[in-house]
Formats: structure tokens, C-alpha cells, sequence
């Protein structure tokens, strides 16, 4: 009679299907399976430290700042380091103000040597007339102080400098390593200064922008997967990390990889299929943000001087400046096309003069020319970063060695199972306590590695010892439960009986409160390993607490009935 | 084991006055602290840092020469330390630069099977010191506030604050006098540490103010349950560390998994430290607490 109604309770119980559904549907994601020359195996994602592989974490160098700087100390100084003579400045019009001016500035200087066309614009700080009398130059330049201020700074860092409009001024982008004192000094010669906010604090910070960390990330999975590594995640960590984990690639390999740049080079059509080769990547200087222009989306890019010649050269000899349609320019990243268009007809006939620094690649007006154009832009770094790097941290477990460890940290699991069990057989004496304990620890470490299954989890060393805390702790709740239950040292009517499971309960839902808070920092914090342990440890115990440690409550009873 | 640790613990608990009980604890919380501070005033900080938050290189690989063999070796670049457990050495390098960084590692790699690298630059361990201590701080801050959420009341809730901050100083300074360093699955362990100390706490803490009868007999319940609890836990870990330690005495060519050999030493110390101060320190707090609230609360 007894035995017909007991079984018929936990069937009815909603929780205990949850918890069979959740243990199922646990198998499934782990997919164990067997083959002849594999073994024992499953759908589950170890970690390098378990797989074998290496790893290499990254800090982007950089730091965002806004400054002034005098216009006229800055064209002497940017002028004269390049000409090596002084020069005079007469005149400088328009807006000197701390603020962006779309005006720009006009600046008139002179100097006792003769300084050519070609010469100003490659010093990039705009549209120059010369005039010339005798040995001496009279130049007016037409240049603004945002472009000044990145020339100079460009120039004497020997780094890219990207200026960015905000709100009410103009933020400036280092991408090399400098310190605050040192950006200051060397603002001191052209009358300059870190300008500070309104709460009075200098704007000045370490690091890069979003964007440029997003990008150099980006560069990063691109290059990786021209060279055929598809799923080597490359992800980041903060603001100013970047982690790239290399499944099965040995340490040595893997910073080759990353810090061997790509072969770029870009070719004209000569006839049909036929091109010639123009230059490499290493002619390219500098390449600048997408941008739209007249609604089309282009990636500009600077040549240096044999690249500019170079192209001048070939587009001569091929005819592309009289006919640029049926003479394309091509790019090329490690012998893959990325890039085909004809030259436009006003490059085509200002090549017939001279050689063009300054170029753009359009790619079309839609939001497909911005992604072309995106693309382009990492493309034509050919995998040169943008930003410098420092290796902050690297590893390497090779497979034999993480083999092992899976070995060894499953034997300890089992082993620390029985240890658990040993003790909790000794403290209640009845197997009808220790199954359903032993069960319910089980239980949770398949719903947690099901879990894991599923959401494509990386199970690492520290994600196995939050495994194993959670688990701990878990056995820790099912030993209050049973005390809770057997208070008086027997079983209790059911009215009692659930007074006391919820009493369990509230001392189990507070020490998993709390524990999961203790966890939380590490898990926002996200650095280094103790970020997947931490959440390990959280999901674990939620796990636990919400859908197999209530079962228990309801199942010892049961089997506690059955046995009395 | 555990029943006969209960019942000796129940009955000195018993026979003690409260003044006994909280002062054995704080006399080794004391000279735990005293420990940590001498360290923290030699060396800048309160335990030993690893090579994860100093910086450094370290290298393990499976060979059959011997530690002096492989120390003579590799003398030329920064080798801070040379250990030989089983057939696995463990070479420890101060920082150096990429270039002889690569060419140490490449001359490992192609010399030596079953390599295991980790490198972290001295910049980014001195970032990760930082966080660590973060990370430690705000952990036990929330912490705290949960169980002031909990309880409502001062006494109960400092106790339990107090037993916990008790375990992780004991802990820290047992990691002092054995030479653990501090790793980052250290860290992890006193993290952990903090959810576990804190079971046994509330647990003695809710039967004790919420239960009727004597404290004494709701203590010696509690110590029931609390005692098989962190004796579970601790026989769980003490395989754990036996495993991932001393697997190389079986078979030779076994690797230490340093991180779960860490966390298992360090929560091993913590657990014990528990004991103590969950049943003297906590104990003793609540029992007077209790015994002071009580005759005015006493019914007729």
C-alpha cells in the first residue's frame, strides 16, 4: 500500500521531472560516444591547459588625449626638421581657438632656400603655393591645427597619431607607449599643452579607443584565418588585452604567427589575364579610417616615395593613364585578390604630371562598399597592427602533457567522489542516505558539464576547480538537508517535514547567496584564468541549489519512508 | 573521525566559558597576523608572490637529467630556480627579453617532450596583483553585506564576518610557514574559502538564534551537521592534493598539476582554521550574545 503511494509522489512532482529533463538533455550536449580509435569520447571543449596548445595574451600600447598647441611654433618646428633651415613665419590666419574649426588656417612663412612642391606635400599638412624670388621660397600654406598637432606628434613619436572629433573638440589617438610627463615636455617646443577637463583634471588616458582595440582584433582573426587557422578564438579582455588561444599550435609557431605580417602587393592589368607586379606592402605608410566621400565609401591609404614612383611608373608604361578601365590596379593579401578597380580619371591624369602619395580605394556607395571598405583597411595593413603591442603573458601545455592532466584530474574527481562518500557513509550508516546523495553530486556534475556542452564552454583547469567547489559545497547543502530532516534523530510526519525542508532551505539559499556574490567581482573583473572559474563556480551552484539539491529533499524522504 | 571530533569538541565547548572559547582563536588569529605582517614588513607583501604576479618564465618538461645537470644548462639566462619531481624538472626564469625568451623557448620545445610554458610579463603580474587584491576585497565586502542582510543583527553578523576573515589570515599565514606562494589559484582557493567558511557560520548562527531550546543543545545540533560538513569537504580535498601532488611517485613521468595542488593546500589549511573558528570563535560570540539577550526575552 505504502510502497504503491510513495513513488506515485515523486512522480507527480514537477521538480523531479526538471531535474531527469535537465540530466537528459545533459547527456545529450555532452554526446558521449565511443569509437574503435579514439576511445571513450565527447562533444565537450577542453582547454589548452587539458588539450595541448599555446596561448598569447597581448597589451595594446596607446593613449587618447586632447591638446593645443601654438599654430605658428608648430609649422616652424614641423617646417624646419624637415628642410634643416629656418624658416619665417609673416602670417597665420583664421581661428586659433582650443576648439575644432572647419575654416582651417592659413599660414604664410618664408625661408632662404628653395623648397619644392613635393617636398611640402609630403610633410601632409595641406594644399601649399610656393612662389619663389631669388634663393629664398615664400610659402602659404593652407593647413588647420588638429592635422598640425597629429603631424608633429606623428613625426616625433615615430608612431600613427588619429585625430577624432568630440563634441567640442578634437581627441587625439598615440598609438605608441607614453607617459603623461613625457607628452607634456613634448608639447613644451611648439608652445602646446594636455588640455584639462572642466572638472580641472588633464583629458589624458593609457590606452586605446574601442574601435582600435576592436580592430586590432579583427587584423588579428584575419590573419589567422588566411593562413588556414579558422577557429583560433581571438578574443579581448578589457579594455586594452587581447587573448588568442592556439588549439594545438606549439608556442614558438604561434608567436611566428602572429608577429609575421602578411604579403601584400598590389599589380596592374597589363592585358587580359596578365598583371605586373607594382609594390609591396612595405611601400605602404599609412592607412587612414574609412570614410565616405560623395557617397561612396573609400579606404584611404598613403604611398611612400619609390611605392608612389613606382605606381606612376607602371601606370605609364602600361597605358592604365590613358585607359585605366582595361588596366585594373590589384590587391593582393598572401596571393588572394581582396582589391580590383580602375584607377579614377583625374589620378589617371595627375599621374601624367607626377606620382600621387595619397590614395583611396572606393568600394561602393551601399553598406556593402562600408564592410568592403572595413575589410580594406585591415587587408592593406596586410597584418601589421595598428597599434603597438606588448606580449604580456604567454603559455604552452603540449598535448601529450594536457592529455594527462585530463587523466589525472578525472582519477582525482572519482577519487574525491569516494572520499566524500567514505565519510558520509560513516557519519549516517545507511546506504538508503548515501545513494541519493552520492546521485544528487553526480547528477549536478552532468547538468553542469551539459551546460557547459551546450553553451560551447571552454573547460579548462580552473573551470574543473570551480566544478569541484561547487560540488563541494554541494555536499556540504545535502548534509543540512538530511540533518534538517532526521532532527530528532527519525523521520517526521509530512507536516513537519516540510517545515523543516524549508528551514534547510533558507540556511542553503543564504550560503549560495553568498558564495555567488563572493564569485561576482572575479566574474566582472574578467582577468586571467579565474574569470571561467568564478563562473563555473556560480553556475554551479545555482545549478544545485535551484534544481537537484530540492529533489533530494523530496527524494531522502521517500527513501527514508520505504525504509522504516 | 568526524563523530568523535564532534564529541570532543561539543563537550570543550560546553565546559568552557565564552571568554576561553573567543580567546584561543584570536590569540592565533593574532599571531597569524603578526606572521603575515612580518613577511608584509620584509619583503612588501604579505605572503610570497608567485611567478604569475612577479613575472617570470617557467618551464616544466619531462627528462631524465638532474636538477644540478639542467641548472648548470641554462645558467645563462635569468634562472631563478630548478626543481626535480619525478622525471619532470621545473625551471624558473626571472623576466627577459622576447628575443632570448623565444630562443629559450624554441630550445626547450625542440630538446624536451611533454613542455608546459607560462610566461607573464612583470607589467601585467603587477596588474594582476592589483586586481587579486581587488577582487579579494570586494568579495569579502559582499560577502559581508550578505550576511548582514541575512541576520539584521550586529552581534551575529560581526561574529561571522570575524570567523571568516579568521580563516583566510590563518590561511594566508600557514601559506607563509609552509612556502606556498601565492598563485592565482591561490587566489581562487581563498576565494573559495570565503563561500565555505561562511556555510558552517550561517548554519550555527540560524539554528542558534531561530530555533527554540537551550543554546548549548542547538550549538551541539549544529556542530552535528557543521563538523560532517567541513570533514567531507576536507577528505575531498586532501585526495585531491594527494592526486595532483604526489601522482609522480606512482609513475614517474607524471606532471604536478600545480593549480589544483594549490587550491587544495591552501583550502586545506582554510578548512582547518573553519573548525576553529566556527566552533570557538563564532561559537563563543553567539553563546554570550545570546545569554546576555535572553533573560530579558524569557517568557513567563
Amino acid at each position: 500500500m505504502r510502497e504503491e503511494e510513495v513513488p506515485k509522489g515523486l512522480k507527480n512532482d514537477i521538480r523531479v521531472w526538471l531535474l531527469i529533463a535537465a540530466v537528459v538533455l545533459s547527456v545529450v550536449m555532452i554526446g558521449p560516444g565511443y569509437s574503435a580509435e579514439e576511445g571513450l569520447n565527447t562533444d565537450l571543449n577542453y582547454g589548452l591547459d587539458l588539450e595541448g596548445g599555446s596561448w598569447i595574451q597581448i597589451k595594446l600600447q596607446g593613449a587618447v588625449t586632447q591638446l593645443d598647441a601654438d599654430i605658428s611654433m608648430l609649422v616652424t618646428e614641423i617646417v624646419e626638421s624637415a628642410i634643416d633651415v629656418p624658416i619665417e613665419i609673416l602670417s597665420v590666419t583664421g581661428d586659433e581657438g582650443e576648439g575644432y574649426s572647419n575654416d582651417g588656417n592659413t599660414v604664410t612663412f618664408t625661408t632662404s632656400t628653395y623648397v619644392s612642391g613635393l617636398q611640402m606635400d609630403l610633410l601632409g599638412l595641406g594644399q601649399s603655393d610656393i612662389s619663389y624670388s631669388d634663393d629664398a621660397s615664400s610659402i602659404v600654406l593652407s593647413t588647420n591645427k588638429q592635422t598640425l598637432i597629429m603631424q608633429y606628434l606623428s613625426r616625433a613619436l615615430n608612431t600613427e597619431v588619429v585625430p577624432l572629433f568630440v563634441g567640442d573638440g578634437v581627441e587625439y589617438e598615440i598609438r605608441t607607449a607614453i607617459s603623461l610627463e613625457e607628452l607634456q615636455t613634448l608639447m613644451v617646443p611648439v608652445g602646446g599643452n594636455v588640455l584639462a577637463g572642466s572638472d580641472g583634471d588633464v583629458i589624458f588616458r593609457e590606452g586605446v579607443r574601442t574601435e582600435t582595440r576592436d580592430m586590432t582584433r579583427d587584423i588579428l582573426s584575419e590573419k589567422l584565418n588566411s593562413l588556414g587557422l579558422k577557429d583560433i578564438p581571438v578574443r579581448t579582455v578589457g579594455e586594452e588585452y587581447i587573448l588568442i588561444d592556439f588549439a594545438g599550435t606549439d608556442l614558438t609557431t604561434a608567436k611566428e604567427i602572429v608577429e609575421k605580417p602578411g604579403k601584400f602587393e598590389i599589380r596592374m592589368q597589363t592585358t587580359g589575364n596578365e598583371s605586373v607586379h607594382v609594390l609591396y606592402g612595405d611601400s605602404i605608410e599609412k592607412v587612414g579610417i574609412v570614410t565616405q566621400m560623395d557617397g561612396s565609401w573609400n579606404t584611404p591609404f598613403t604611398l611612400d616615395e619609390e611605392g608612389a614612383f613606382a605606381l606612376q611608373k607602371i601606370a605609364i608604361e602600361t597605358g592604365a593613364i590613358a585607359d585605366p578601365n582595361s588596366h585594373l590596379l590589384y590587391m593582393y593579401l598572401d596571393d588572394r585578390e581582396v582589391y580590383g578597380a580602375p584607377l579614377s580619371y583625374s589620378a589617371a591624369s595627375a599621374l601624367n604630371e607626377h606620382p600621387i602619395y595619397s590614395w583611396q580605394a572606393s568600394t561602393g556607395i551601399d553598406e556593402d562598399g562600408k564592410t568592403q571598405a572595413e575589410q580594406l583597411q585591415i587587408h592593406l595593413r596586410a597584418g601589421a597592427l595598428p597599434v603597438n603591442v606588448v606580449l604580456m603573458g604567454s603559455g604552452q601545455v603540449d598535448a601529450a602533457l594536457g592529455d594527462q592532466f585530463k587523466r589525472q584530474v578525472a582519477i582525482a574527481g572519482l577519487f574525491a567522489l569516494l572520499a566524500v562518500a567514505v565519510v558520509v557513509f560513516r557519519r549516517y550508516r545507511k546506504k538508503e542516505i548515501l545513494l541519493p546523495m552520492v546521485g544528487t553530486s553526480l547528477c549536478e556534475v552532468i547538468i553542469i558539464l551539459g551546460f557547459a556542452g551546450a553553451v560551447n564552454w571552454q573547460l579548462d583547469l580552473p573551470a574543473i576547480a570551480g566544478i569541484i567547489a561547487a560540488i563541494g559545497t554541494g555536499i556540504d547543502h545535502l548534509v543540512i538537508i538530511t540533518d534538517e530532516v532526521l532532527y530528532e534523530g527519525k523521520l517526521p510526519s509530512t507536516k513537519v517535514y516540510m517545515e523543516r525542508i524549508s528551514k534547510a532551505f533558507a540556511i542553503i539559499f543564504a550560503a549560495a547567496a553568498t558564495t555567488t556574490i563572493a564569485m561576482s567581482p572575479l566574474v566582472v573583473m574578467g582577468f586571467g584564468a579565474l574569470r571561467g572559474f568564478a563562473i563555473t563556480t556560480i553556475i554551479g551552484v545555482l545549478i544545485g541549489v535551484l534544481i537537484a539539491r530540492p529533489v533530494y529533499g523530496k527524494v531522502i524522504k521517500v527513501v527514508l519512508d520505504k525504509a522504516e | 573521525m568526524a563523530a568523535i571530533l564532534t564529541e570532543y569538541l561539543d563537550s570543550f565547548v560546553r565546559s568552557c566559558d565564552d571568554k576561553k572559547l573567543i580567546a584561543i582563536p584570536l590569540a592565533v588569529l593574532v599571531l597569524s597576523l603578526l606572521v603575515s605582517g612580518f613577511v608584509f614588513a620584509t619583503t612588501g607583501a604579505p605572503v610570497k608572490l608567485g611567478m604569475e604576479f612577479e613575472g617570470g618564465t617557467m618551464i616544466a618538461f619531462e627528462t631524465q637529467e638532474s636538477a644540478e645537470a639542467l641548472a648548470l644548462a641554462y645558467s645563462a639566462h635569468s634562472l631563478v630556480d630548478t626543481r626535480k619531481t619525478g622525471d619532470r624538472a621545473i625551471l624558473q626564469f626571472g623576466p627577459m627579453d622576447g628575443e632570448s625568451q623565444s630562443e629559450l623557448e624554441k630550445a626547450i620545445t625542440s630538446k624536451y617532450s611533454s613542455v608546459e610554458i607560462k610566461q607573464i610579463g612583470a607589467l601585467y603580474g603587477k596588474e594582476l596583483q592589483t586586481q587579486a587584491l581587488i577582487a579579494l576585497c570586494l568579495s569579502f565586502i559582499g560577502m559581508a553585506l550578505v550576511v548582514f542582510l541575512i541576520f539584521r543583527t550586529a552581534v551575529p553578523s560581526l561574529a561571522v564576518v570575524l570567523s571568516a576573515f579568521s580563516d583566510i589570515a590563518i590561511a594566508i599565514a600557514f601559506m607563509n610557514i609552509v612556502g606556498v606562494e601565492l598563485s592565482l589559484g591561490t587566489v581562487a582557493a581563498l576565494l573559495m574559502l570565503i563561500g565555505y567558511s561562511v556555510d558552517s557560520d550561517i548554519l550555527l548562527t540560524t539554528r542558534v538564534l531561530k530555533r527554540r531550546g537551550s543554546p548549548d543543545e542547538n550549538i551541539g545540533r549544529a556542530m552535528h551537521t557543521g563538523v560532517t560538513m567541513t570533514t567531507t569537504t576536507l577528505a575531498a580535498l586532501v585526495v585531491m592534493y594527494i592526486v595532483s601532488t604526489f601522482s609522480y611517485l606512482v609513475t614517474s613521468s607524471v606532471s604536478q598539476i600545480n593549480l589544483l595542488s594549490d587550491i587544495a593546500i591552501v583550502l586545506i589549511f582554510g578548512l582547518a582554521a573553519d573548525l576553529m573558528n566556527t566552533w570557538l570563535l563564532n561559537t563563543g560570540i553567539l553563546r554570550w550574545h545570546v545569554r546576555r539577550s535572553t533573560p530579558r526575552r524569557r517568557r513567563a
